[in-house]
């Protein structure tokens, strides 16, 4: 609405899920997620053996808020970033790369996977990913979002808030 | 900034309530996740101290539902409202699609949201934003206090030219919770309508 955004869609969605794809094939992790830096998940995927994912948005957005956290010690010490940011605990792990200034990916992994494959792929990836989310920018009057959408979501805001 | 995603489609705004500390913002949220029905609302998060006080951000996701065929949700922020919590503040407002600014009526709280609205223009500032681009309404809390300013003149001080819908509020009652919440969510649904 205020800034350019990032809308995936079409064959930059497909890209970007055909990346996350190729990904938890090749480092072995169980969840993929390419979110934005306000805490959106833009793509996700999961690996067919993994069990159903926790909640998303909640790791969107805390991911988000940790890598904002992050950047901003990174300053304060001098640094411009930090570049990544690893989170092990007893059998899963949290990586997550800066893909640019506008995302990040996440990878959630068991922790018999080695973190070092994890990082290597994670970084291939950041490559595709950069350039696909960089030609996904768009300015929000090009969302699409017009008159009736406004009206349609009036009635539903009635409806959930009360009248 | 909301962010849309046509593959999945759905698209997302952020709502972020601002204000002194112990004005009422997590009362605001958890009143929403007590109320809204389960399958409309995601997980609450609470990055909080022990005596409960907002470290970093309160987090709500809530699902509006499906409009022409998008389904359409609210990420409902609040921001830790200590003085000395700056930093944290002001990452939360990025990407901020409408503001909710909770005021305390407290008598002894005039100067605290004289200062938090202040702190607002300048977080905003950062991001190059302005309270002229970005949808706000004002909650008046607390309103149930026995010393509870007059309206008019907190208004005074957080308002002075009357730009910014008011709602009274007792939000521990749940009362002025959802207008505010409603009305920020239209504006910002009028503002991308207009192709601000």
């Amino acid at each position: 609405m205020i800034e350019p955004t990032v809308a995936l869609y079409g064959d930059a969605f497909a890209k970007a899920a055909a990346v996350l794809e190729d990904l938890i094939d090749q480092a072995q992790v169980r969840y993929a997620l390419l979110v934005d830096r306000k805490g959106f998940v833009l793509v996700h995927k999961e690996a067919l053996w993994a069990p159903r994912p926790p909640a998303l948005d909640s790791i969107a957005t805390l991911v988000a808020g940790n890598a904002a956290a992050t950047q901003a010690l990174a300053n304060l010490i001098g640094e411009p970033r930090f570049n990544e940011l690893v989170k092990q605990g007893e059998k899963q792990g949290l990586y997550v790369e800066e893909v640019n200034d506008l995302a990040l990916l996440v990878m959630i992994f068991d922790n018999t996977t080695p973190i070092g494959r994890v990082k290597l792929f994670g970084k291939k990836a950041v490559a595709e990913l950069d350039e696909i989310t960089r030609s996904a920018v768009v300015m929000p009057r090009e969302l699409g979002i017009d008159k009736d959408f406004q009206q349609s979501a009036d009635a539903m805001l009635d409806d959930l808030f009360g009248n | 900034m909301s962010t849309i995603n046509f593959a999945n489609r759905e698209i997302n705004f952020k709502i972020v309530y601002y204000g002194p500390g112990l004005s009422g913002k997590t009362t605001n949220l958890k009143w929403v996740y007590q109320t809204v029905p389960g399958d409309r609302k995601g997980e609450m998060v609470s990055l909080a101290t022990e005596d409960e006080r907002t470290l970093f951000f309160d987090f709500l996701p809530v699902d509006l539902g499906e409009v022409k065929g998008f389904k359409t949700r609210f990420h409902l922020y609040t921001v830790p409202g200590q003085v000395f919590y700056n930093a944290s503040r002001k990452l939360i407002l990025r990407g901020v699609d409408g503001i909710v600014f909770v005021a305390d009526s407290a008598s002894n709280r005039l100067r605290a949201n004289a200062e938090s609205m202040r702190n607002l223009r300048e977080n905003l500032g950062e991001y190059g934003l302005s309270l002229e681009n970005v949808p706000m309404v004002i909650q008046i809390n607390k309103r149930d206090l026995p010393d509870a300013l007059p309206v008019d003149m907190i208004r005074a001080v957080i308002d002075p030219e009357a730009r910014f819908p008011v709602f009274e509020a007792v939000a521990t009652e749940g009362k002025g919770v959802f207008e505010p919440l409603k009305e920020v969510s239209r504006l910002v649904l009028s503002k991308l309508a207009d192709g601000a």
